[in-house]
This record gives C-alpha cells, sequence and structure tokens, in this order.
C-alpha cells in the first residue's frame, strides 16, 4: 500500500512537471521522475525480503528476490539515461537557434 | 532442436547493426566505400528475407510456417527469443523491400554526412526487424525505444531550428508511450511472471478483469501515442515533415505499419480479441480512429505545406486502418491489411518525389511548388498518378484496396465507417488538385522543357536518369501494376489473417518447440 501511494504520488508530481512547466529541462526532470517512479515501485514491488542471489538457487531453498525485474529495470535505466542527454543534447541545440528555453515561445514561433 | 537454419532471424537484425558499426567508425570521405557497405548490407538483407520465403514456400502456402531462434539454454525461462510466423514474414518482407528502395533513391539523394546518416538509417532498419521478429514482450519494448531514439537524430538531420523543434516533440511523446508500454509489461510480468507472448497469450485469461483492463489500458495509450490518433496527433506531422525525404518516407510509410503490426501482435496474439472487446473497449477506439481519420483529412485540407499536408493524410489513412481492423471480421482484416501495402507504397512514392521535385527549394511551402510540374514533367506525372492512387482512382492500387475496405465496413453494418471512406476520399481529392494545379501554373521567366526534349528523345531521356528518377518510376509502377492484379496478395494475407485468428497456433508452436 505505502509502496503504491509513493510510487503514484511520485508519478503524478512528474506528470505535473511534464505538463505545467515551461521550462524544458524542468520538462526533462519531469520524465525521469515518472520514470524513476516506475523503477522504483518495480524495485519496491518484487522485494519479497529475500536477499540471495540466483546462481545458489539449485541448492538452497532460502528465500531469494525475483532478479528478473531488477534486470529489467537496470535496462530500463540505461535507456532512461540515455533518452536524457538525447534530450538535454537537442535542448542545448534548439537553444543555440531560438536563444530561449521556454517552451511557449519556442512552440508558437512558426506552425 | 537449433537448426542453423534458422540463424538467418538473428541475421536479420545483426546485419544492419554491423553495418551500422561499420559507417560509423568509416571516415565520411570515402564516399564511395560508405556507399558500396550500405547497398551490399541493404541487398543481402532483402535476400535473406526472400531466402527464407522462397526455401519454405510449401508451409507458407499451407500457413504452417513457423521458424524460432532462440538466444540462451531453451530449457531456462528467461531467454531472449525470436519467431517468425506468416504476419511477421509478411510485414517483414514488405518492409524490407520498401526500405531497400527507399536506400537506393538516399543513396543519391543524401550527400553531406552520408555514412551518419546510413548508420542511424541502418540502426533504425535493425530496430524495426527486431520488433517485427521478437517473441518477447520486453524485448519488443526495447526495440521500440530503439526505433524512437534512433529516428530522433534522423529527424533532426538538417540542423535547424523547426527541425529540432519537431524532433524534441517527437522525443517526448515517444518517451511517454514508452513509459506507458513499460507499466504495462511490468505488470504482466507481476501477474504471471513470464514475458515471453506465448506464455502470457495462454495465461492472460486468468488474471482478474480489473488488471487485465488497466493492462490493455496503458498498451492502448503507449500505442496509440506512437500511431499518433487523434487527441495526441499533432506531434506526428511536424516530425514527419521536417526529416529529409527517405526519412519521410521511413516514417510515414514504414515505421507507422511496423506500429499497426505491433498493435495487432498485442491485441490479437498476445491479449485476444476477446478479452478486448469484453471491456467494449473496441467500440471506443473504432470510433476515436475513424474520427482522428476524418480529423486528419480536414486538417491536411488547411495545410499550406506540402509535406505536411502528406503528413496529415497519413493520420487519416492510419485512423482508417486501424479502425477496419477492430472490426475483426474476415473482409476485415484483408481490406486493412492490403490498405497497410497501398499505403506503404503511395505514401513513400509521394514523399520521396516530393523530395526530389522540390530538391532545390528550401521550404515545401504551396508556393514553392509554382511552375514544377513544366520543368521535371515525367516525375511529375508519376507524382500525379500516386496522388490518384491515394484519392481512390479506379485502375490503382489505392482504389482496390479502398473498395476493399468499404465492403468490410458495408458487410458490418458500420455507415460511419463507410462514411469516413468515402468523405476521406472526397476531402483528398480537394488537397491533392491544389497543389497539382498550382505546379502547373507558368510564371514570367520560368523555363521550360518541351516534352520531346524530356521524354521522347531517348538519348535525353538516358542522360537524365538516376538512381532517384528510377525509385520513383517502380513505385509507380508497381502501384498501377498491383491495382490489376492484386490478387498476387491474396495467398500471403489470406495466410496472415489465419495467424491472426488462429493464436493457439502461435502459442503451440513456440512453447512446443
Amino acid at each position: 500500500m505505502f509502496n503504491n501511494l509513493i510510487f503514484i504520488i511520485l508519478f503524478m508530481l512528474g506528470l505535473y512537471t511534464l505538463i505545467m512547466k515551461k521550462n524544458l529541462i524542468k520538462m526533462v526532470i519531469g520524465l525521469n521522475l515518472m520514470e524513476a517512479a516506475v523503477f522504483l515501485w518495480v524495485i519496491a514491488f518484487s522485494d519479497t525480503g529475500g536477499r540471495i542471489s540466483i546462481h545458489k538457487l539449485a541448492e538452497t531453498n532460502f528465500n531469494f528476490n525475483d532478479p528478473v525485474p531488477q534486470a529489467l529495470t537496470l535496462t530500463g535505466i540505461v535507456i532512461g539515461a540515455s533518452t536524457a542527454a538525447l534530450l538535454l543534447t537537442l535542448i542545448i541545440e534548439l537553444n543555440k537557434f531560438t536563444g530561449t528555453i521556454d517552451r511557449d515561445q519556442i512552440e508558437g514561433l512558426n506552425d | 532442436m537449433m537448426n542453423w537454419m534458422n540463424i538467418e532471424l538473428i541475421l536479420l537484425i545483426l546485419m544492419p547493426i554491423l553495418t551500422a558499426v561499420m559507417l560509423c567508425f568509416s571516415s565520411e570521405s570515402n564516399h564511395k566505400i560508405n556507399i558500396t557497405i550500405t547497398l551490399t548490407s541493404i541487398s543481402l538483407e532483402l535476400y535473406f528475407i526472400t531466402a527464407l520465403l522462397v526455401s519454405n514456400f510449401a508451409a507458407v502456402k499451407n500457413a504452417s510456417f513457423f521458424l524460432q531462434y532462440t538466444i540462451g539454454r531453451a530449457e531456462s525461462p528467461f531467454v531472449i527469443n525470436f519467431a517468425l510466423d506468416n504476419l511477421s514474414l509478411f510485414f517483414s518482407l514488405i518492409v524490407t523491400a520498401a526500405v531497400f528502395l527507399i536506400v537506393i533513391f538516399s543513396v543519391k539523394y543524401v550527400e553531406d554526412r552520408a555514412n551518419q546518416f546510413f548508420a542511424l538509417f541502418f540502426l533504425v532498419l535493425a530496430a524495426i526487424q527486431g520488433s517485427i521478429l521478437t517473441a518477447d514482450l520486453f524485448t519488443l519494448y526495447l526495440f521500440i525505444e530503439a526505433i524512437t531514439i534512433f529516428t530522433t537524430p534522423l529527424i533532426a538531420f538538417k540542423k535547424n531550428e523547426t527541425t529540432t523543434r519537431a524532433a524534441l516533440q517527437y522525443l517526448f511523446y515517444g518517451l511517454i508511450g514508452g513509459v506507458f508500454f513499460f507499466i504495462s509489461i511490468i505488470l504482466i510480468y507481476f501477474e504471471l511472471g513470464t514475458l515471453r507472448m506465448a506464455e502470457v497469450a495462454a495465461a492472460f485469461v486468468n488474471i482478474e478483469p480489473g488488471m487485465q483492463l488497466t493492462i490493455i489500458i496503458f498498451f492502448l495509450l503507449a500505442l496509440l501515442i506512437k500511431l499518433g490518433i487523434f487527441p495526441i496527433h499533432f506531434w506526428l506531422p511536424r516530425a514527419h515533415s521536417a526529416c529529409p525525404a527517405p526519412i519521410s518516407a521511413l516514417l510515414s510509410g514504414v515505421l507507422l505499419k511496423v506500429y499497426l503490426y505491433i498493435f495487432m501482435r498485442i491485441f490479437w496474439t498476445v491479449i485476444s480479441f476477446t478479452i478486448l472487446s469484453r471491456f467494449q473497449l473496441h467500440h471506443f477506439i473504432l470510433e476515436l480512429a475513424l474520427f482522428s481519420s476524418l480529423v486528419g483529412h480536414l486538417f491536411a485540407l488547411q495545410s499550406d505545406n506540402l509535406k505536411k499536408m502528406l503528413a496529415y493524410s497519413s493520420i487519416g489513412h492510419i485512423g482508417m486502418i486501424l479502425a477496419v481492423l477492430l472490426l475483426n471480421t474476415k473482409a476485415a482484416f484483408y481490406g486493412a491489411i492490403l490498405h497497410i501495402i497501398a499505403h506503404l507504397l503511395m505514401k513513400s512514392a509521394l514523399f520521396l518525389s516530393t523530395g526530389y521535385l522540390l530538391q532545390t527549394t528550401l521550404s515545401y511551402q504551396i508556393s514553392d511548388l509554382k511552375g514544377v510540374g513544366h520543368k521535371n514533367r515525367s516525375v511529375f506525372v508519376a507524382f500525379i498518378i500516386v496522388c490518384l492512387a491515394t484519392i481512390g482512382m479506379p485502375p490503382l492500387f489505392g482504389f482496390v484496396s479502398k473498395w476493399y475496405v468499404l465492403l468490410a465496413f458495408l458487410e458490418s453494418q458500420h455507415y460511419f465507417g463507410a462514411f469516413v471512406v468515402g468523405a476521406g476520399s472526397l476531402i483528398a481529392l480537394i488537397y491533392y488538385l491544389r497543389y497539382i494545379s498550382q505546379a502547373y501554373l507558368t510564371f514570367k521567366g520560368s523555363e521550360t522543357v518541351s516534352i520531346w526534349q524530356e521524354n521522347l528523345s531517348f538519348k535525353e531521356f538516358f542522360s537524365s536518369f538516376n538512381a532517384m528518377k528510377a525509385v520513383i518510376y517502380l513505385f509507380t509502377f508497381l502501384i498501377i501494376f498491383f491495382g490489376f492484379s492484386f490478387k498476387f496478395f491474396s495467398m500471403p494475407i489470406d495466410t496472415a489473417i489465419f495467424e491472426l485468428l488462429n493464436p493457439q497456433k502461435y502459442i503451440d508452436l513456440v512453447l512446443g518447440g
């Protein structure tokens, strides 16, 4: 329950930042916040209190955490980092052309 | 169990990646070597997929074709799995063929930074092949994200303000779609403990209805954003009109069809259509797609930019295809898949010929077209033929596919759908004629070439002939040819429909093999 609450708060905060903020860099932060909320929730949800790693699985009967969500999250973090870098690169490029990173000023120029 | 023959599946993805790496490290100055690598690689890719079709032709014909390749030990539950059945073979084939022609066009079209262009292009091709071949939801997510990431620099390839803004917007919406996709596959994993499509398909019925609805809604959100359906469509025309002509053809002609394939794969194979219709969601999506189709055509009417108009018209066609797919009858699938091929050919041809005709002008405004019809007569005639096909003029391919879509709507007694098909064609007639008439306006000082010099004299014809023109003529020829002999596609489409209607075959073969 607590996990879900934190997830919803963080996700909505990210979505709010993405929709309401005018600064493009803040929008990138909002998008990353959404992703981070999802990853945090995945890790928290898959935590069953175990601690042993998977390669001992064959010989023991101990409680272990499912490694697949962790692997998925790790991949997701890598994708998130690369897309954040790409977004920031594009924002820098755009700033060279327009001299601003305000969403309203940039979107209203010529449509 | 492991068959060396099946390694072609993984080669289809690895070949473009290797080419991209080679082009990345090669210098821009050895242009000839770069072009040779590019052409060899794309020909090999086409050869592989054609060889797969030819060598398994008997199996394809009686709809029992199936190949899979597994990375990792087959008995372990977590493996990377690639599978090819009739539906994915069909899509892989048409996509590779279209990309082959687009690459030949862009060899001549792209002159500066060609190695960067083709490196990114091949990465997109690898991601497209991967997302068609994969039999695993997480790999599908990775390939979809890869498509988004690698197309972004291509949209901003001509560095200026408009392209950068379009690329930024495209990336933002693509990533939001990606987050929704990730949420829904992680929910599936927590419910079922597996991400292989076949296992998910077999066990999806056992999930409780509330969770099923959540998963379906997140999938729908992700895919509707990617397809550019009405409320979230505004990124699409900007992105599809900002990039160089071959990339417009790739995005609008090829990539949207790949997302349609993913839509079919998820909502007919993984999550069966009965579950979607149990929540009455398919009615809602159908009406939304039809409305989106109408909105796309209306926006195309008011657009003064040729490429933007073509992109809005893509929204119209994609909405129509999605709507007819959701009717879930045999006739509907036939019309939808036929129109997918037709739209792939027509939209690629339109974007490529636009790129060729307006090579020298900087913008694609309607006023730039003035006099183009007199300067490049033969290419412009090809452009007009393709325009007429897109509108739905009788002997051409566009008419045949629209006719089957119309028949499917009438058969299901969905008259609003039939109205949208007709109204869309009528609106399309108006906006295409606007541009065509503009192109035949003459203005003072324009030097016109007589038709004798341009075409009827063989010497002139061959001296002005190049790869770009050849590709445009080939596309036009195919559109005319398939208009008469569309029965050519009835066997592959029928087997693809068999695959859509019998997901159990896919499940049995993946889990059994």
